[in-house]
């Protein structure tokens, strides 16, 4: 009896680990549209997401597809040439969580697909919007300063940081450090 | 008739077919897949004794009737031993066959045609060098080589493992990041082969295919002519509003087009994408229409690939389906 | 008298972004005209300025960044003392030399660029005007690696700077209005300007910066009465971009340029003029650097990358190229030049010959003819820390493998612009040992974003990064070399009272002796030193030394208070490497000027 139960339990416990994330590979265009409809504030820091970023569950900041994904991107289009791997250039660095215009990641998503105006191209015309948010994500993901629900996966190139899914990845950074505004 | 006959025919039609066609290891068109072939072949033909004499010892042995123990046991060490001596000796001799025919694989010759291969999931970049540098283009996905020459490439990849595998023209090599692979061949027919991928990378594994296109010395050079030109400067309206709109959306940013801005290293090089049999590696044979539903939905067609679905109205889809299509 | 009675350190006025202003609070009214033509510090010719009527006024040779000024000597040089100092108030790469102009000393601050004039006559350096030209801000996020001295020069009664958003602009120092304002390169193809414009014959001569983000060089001439460009000539490209007609040497087969590229892969080749182009008034030539090849990673370029990496000699008036030096085809690693070229006319092998000297990034210095091109010499001035192996061929990056301890690491071997002294042949050059460690990776080009192709990881020995070196350039050897902690980032300047000036990392302004090296002087300012000291003399008749403190270039990018050292790759490698530097006191650019009590 005993081991009856014991079997049934290990199995439920197989069971559950077989049930992988969902992918969802195609939104609905109209969805798909509708992710670009992200409601900023006027000084165009922080603001309201989309509805359907809301009803899905956030998967761009959840999904560890997206965060792969946006990892592939963010070497693909040339982030790492001003970004590095977080760690800054001629952009400011991510991994430090302290962001320019804010940690939301309706901010990062507007810096991306707008561009800001000293030194961060527009990217809106390049990428498609689902492209966008994969990287929103994967970006908040190298400055995560709480442990996240996932993560992309450890680099095959040069690992030149703690990888994502140490969390927390950082530590935040003391503000006798914090960065100060150029005067103008 | 044809009732009797059709239970025999038919599995020995299939049987049949599968030795030849344009992905077949048993229909070699190359010097090394003959190599190969020969090599299954005799492998086929040693096991397969082998293994008759095995099934007719074994069957023997049920049905025989049980003796009492005489001089089993002397007998039955000598056969043991003569067993074992035969096992090792056809062991010993399949591997050395073996080994001399893998080793003629690979031959270094100077006058090889260099081909590139770098896999990316879930498609194949291919770079013809030079040693001069305006001699050196890149395709995708199907490679042109003479025929009798023999083709050296240099397999590399970008991101995971993949395998080049051409059945009908040489075995399979892997790709592996950060290792440089060589690989040669020397076709001896014209013809056009299939290849795919042949280490599981991912999603779209199997929808990564490759093809040969093996022709003659003059068919060859003016191919590779024609793949050094720049891009066919668009004809009409509806192209030039296609070139326009490849060059301002998102289509610049991973593709290249020689002879316009649009110099994306990402995805493959579209610079003679129509003058390709297939688009998508080998996923739909290349027309207007394929283009256009790739370029619509390339999600649908194959889930998972690093194409993104870029939203475009009727128009713009026309105009560029018509300037894609016209890039020969 | 410049000094008051007692030694007061004043600071100037914080400057506002409004157009031409006058801030005459403690300053008498503002002096209008101007009675001494000086020549400027960054002007033009090389040796004595032919152009210009000498003045006693009379500071750095821009062509060998030294002076003849020899009140400040070996002797009495520890007691130089800070005059005043002037705080600009911007952040960013500083890399400009200030310019004496009659009472004035006009010093252009970091992007978004203001134009400072403060006042000499009376004590204590109060501004007397300023002027900000409209910024396109775009610029600051392509400004990564180059070191930066844009400006001003003076020539005849106008100042000319660059300005980092790609314009060129003429201030008329009389009236203090502007006079032209052109736009020569585009930030939205990834271009910037890095150096001021040089003015040869009757022209200002300017060169683009960009290689980085996948730019195609340039040079080209503007008029110096209206600003319209009068030739521009590429780095990449067929013949007729380039400039190369049936004289040029070395002959060879045509369109070189856009034939050792791949398909069009020359159109982004880079090859940016972003140094100091030299000009010799008795050939009329003027003789430019090109950048390396875009991108770092050497895979999607195969060829010999026409005509990047290596020295031009340009006709001065037409901009046709007479000769060409390839020092590095095919570049295998990205070290920038940049530096100057220097002039130098001695006897060579027993005769008298027209020389250019080329300190190169690779770590090797070369001593070219500057009529024909041909190297005469290419020794080696520096020496690696122990663990480090030197670049070579066995080393080739390619995409998805790395490469280790290559030496130099991808700014150069040098930091700065060397001085050299014509009268004895010594070159002062400003070292940097670092070695570093490079991964190819793919590289994706989009206009206007990083074209890179690599990861780097730049190593520190922990003992000595940096160094000074003497080097003789005639008998070839060194004569003395100091070792510094960190990389020596700024420009040397070499003054015939037998003093070498340079700058440290750590903020230092150090003054040795020319002659052996002995460390005589150094006081600490507040910000890195990347710059270009000079030195002056005053309206009061006496020598002043000043430099603007402010980090530039690729190690000044690595204080920069955004970046994060727990990435090894942040600031392209090098912020692990000046992490011990720590932060500046107060990065903003600061003019110091000293004098003796």
């Amino acid at each position: 009896m005993m081991r009856g139960v014991g079997t049934l339990v290990l199995s439920l416990f197989l069971v559950e680990g077989c049930a992988r994330e969902s992918r969802n590979f195609r939104l609905d265009p109209p969805i798909a549209a509708s992710l670009d409809a992200v409601a900023p504030m006027p000084n165009r820091i922080g603001g309201a997401a989309p509805e359907t970023d809301t009803v899905l569950g956030q998967p761009y900041l959840t999904n560890a597809y997206n965060l792969n994904q946006g990892k592939q991107l963010y070497t693909w289009f040339n982030c790492q040439g001003c970004h590095a791997d977080g760690g800054g250039a001629t952009g400011p660095a991510f991994l430090s969580g302290w962001w320019r215009y804010g940690p939301q990641a309706v901010s990062v998503f507007i810096s991306i697909r707008d561009g800001r105006p000293e030194g961060m191209p527009a990217f809106g015309n390049r990428l498609t919007t689902e492209q966008i948010w994969q990287l929103t994500g994967y970006v908040r993901t190298i400055g995560a300063y709480s442990a996240q629900t996932a993560a992309p996966s450890r680099n095959d190139a040069m690992q030149s940081r703690p990888s994502e899914n140490r969390a927390p990845a950082t530590v935040a950074t003391p503000s006798d450090e914090w960065p100060t505004a150029p005067s103008r | 008739m044809a009732n009797r006959t059709l239970p025999l025919t038919l599995p020995i039609a299939l049987l049949c077919s599968g030795c030849t066609g344009w992905q077949s290891v048993l229909d070699p068109h190359a010097i090394q897949a003959s190599r190969l072939e020969q090599l299954i072949w005799l492998f086929v033909a040693v096991c397969g004794v082998v293994w008759v004499t095995v099934t007719v010892v074994l069957v023997m042995a049920l049905l025989r009737r049980k003796t009492p123990y005489s001089h089993t046991d002397t007998r039955m060490t000598r056969i043991v031993r003569a067993a074992v001596i035969a096992t090792v000796v056809i062991i010993t001799g399949l591997a050395i066959v073996s080994f001399y025919a893998t080793r003629g694989l690979s031959s270094s010759d100077a006058t090889a045609l260099e081909i590139r291969v770098r896999g990316y999931q879930w498609w194949w970049e291919v770079t013809y060098l030079d040693a001069r540098a305006d001699q050196v283009f890149i395709t995708a996905n199907e490679i042109h080589v003479p025929v009798g020459r023999t083709v050296s490439l240099q397999l590399a990849a970008a991101d995971v493992i993949h395998s080049f595998w051409v059945p009908n023209l040489t075995g399979k090599q892997d790709l592996i990041p950060g290792r440089d692979n060589t690989l040669s061949f020397t076709p001896r027919e014209i013809g056009v082969y299939r290849g795919q991928c042949a280490e599981f990378c991912g999603l779209q594994h199997a929808h990564m295919a490759l093809l040969v296109v093996v022709e003659s010395a003059g068919a060859f050079e003016h191919w590779r002519q024609g793949q050094l030109a720049p891009a066919a400067t668009p004809r009409g309206g509806e192209q030039e509003t296609g070139k326009h709109l490849f060059e301002s959306k998102a289509c610049a940013s991973c593709h290249n087009i020689q002879g316009g801005t649009a110099s994306g290293t990402v995805g493959p090089d579209l610079t003679h994408v129509a003058s390709r049999r297939y688009i998508a590696s080998g996923l739909l044979e290349t027309n207007r229409g394929s283009i256009a539903a790739w370029v619509a939905d390339p999600q649908t067609l194959k889930p998972g690939n690093n194409m993104p679905r870029v939203a475009l109205d009727a128009s713009e889809l026309n105009a560029l389906s018509a300037y894609l299509a016209a890039l020969q | 008298m410049l000094l008051a009675p007692r030694l007061r350190i004043r600071r100037g006025v914080s400057p506002n972004l409004d157009q031409v202003k006058h801030v005459g609070t403690l300053a008498p009214a503002v002096l209008l005209g101007l009675c001494l033509q000086s020549s400027a510090v960054l002007a033009t010719s090389a040796g004595p300025n032919a152009d210009e009527p000498k003045s006693p006024a009379m500071s750095v040779d821009p062509a060998t960044r030294s002076s003849s000024l020899a009140q400040i000597d070996r002797h009495n040089v520890n007691q130089l003392e800070p005059v005043f100092t002037f705080r600009t108030g911007r952040l960013g790469a500083q890399g400009s030399a200030p310019l004496i102009r009659g009472d004035k000393l006009l010093v252009l601050s970091a992007f978004p660029h203001t134009l400072f004039a403060i006042g000499l006559a009376r004590s204590n350096g109060t501004l007397s005007w300023q002027f900000s030209p409209t910024a396109n801000r775009v610029a600051d996020g392509l400004h990564c690696c180059d070191r930066t001295h844009l400006g001003p020069v003076a020539v005849g009664d106008r100042i000319y700077f660059s300005t980092l958003d790609g314009h060129v602009v003429a201030v008329d120092a009389e009236h203090d209005t502007p006079v032209w304002d052109v736009a020569v390169a585009d930030p939205g193809q990834g271009e910037t300007l890095a150096s001021a414009p040089t003015a040869a014959a009757a022209e200002l001569i300017v060169g683009n910066a960009g290689d980085d983000y996948g730019a195609r060089g340039w040079i080209a001439a503007l008029d110096r009465a209206t600003g319209r460009t009068l030739w521009k000539h590429y780095s990449t490209g067929p013949d007729q971009d380039v400039g190369i007609s049936a004289d040029f040497k070395p002959a060879g087969p045509r369109d070189q340029g856009s034939h050792s590229w791949p398909g069009t892969a020359w159109q982004h080749g880079g090859g940016s003029v972003s140094g100091w182009i030299s000009y010799d008034p008795r050939l009329q030539l003027v003789f430019h650097d090109t950048g390396p090849p875009a991108p770092w990673n050497p895979d999607p370029r195969p060829g010999d990358n026409r005509w990047t990496s290596g020295v031009f000699a340009r006709d001065a008036r037409t901009g046709e190229a007479r000769w060409f030096v390839g020092l590095h085809p095919h570049a295998l690693f990205p070290w920038r030049n940049g530096s100057a070229n220097l002039l130098l006319d001695h006897t060579w092998e027993g005769a008298p010959r027209a020389l250019l000297v080329h300190p190169d990034a690779d770590g090797r210095l070369y001593v070219i003819d500057r009529q024909t091109g041909k190297i005469l010499a290419a020794d080696s001035y520096i020496s690696y820390p122990r663990v480090a192996r030197r670049a070579s061929a066995e080393q080739t990056p390619r995409t998805n493998v790395q490469v280790r301890d290559v030496c130099p690491a991808w700014p150069g071997a040098l930091g700065g612009d060397a001085a050299l002294d014509q009268t004895t042949g010594r070159l002062y050059l400003p070292v940097s040992r670092l070695c570093m460690d490079l991964e190819g990776r793919s590289a994706n080009y989009l206009q206007g974003t990083a074209f890179i192709g690599a990861n780097v990881r730049v190593t520190s020995s922990n003992e000595s990064d940096g160094a000074v070196v003497a080097w003789d350039v005639i008998s070839r050897r060194a004569v003395w070399s100091i070792r510094e902690r960190f990389p020596v980032a700024s420009d040397v300047l070499v003054t015939a009272g037998g003093l070498v000036f340079y700058g440290t990392l750590d903020g230092r302004l150090k003054a040795v002796d020319a002659q052996s090296g002995t460390p005589l002087w150094q006081f600490g300012t507040s910000a890195p030193i990347t710059g270009q000291p000079t030195t002056f003399v005053g309206p009061d008749g006496r020598q002043y030394v000043a430099v603007v403190a402010g980090a530039s270039g690729p190690y000044g990018l690595a204080q920069q208070a955004w970046i994060d050292r727990r990435d090894a790759t942040a600031a392209r490698g090098l912020a692990r490497v000046i992490a011990n530097v720590g932060r500046p006191r107060d990065p903003s650019g600061t003019l110091y000027v000293f004098g003796l009590p």
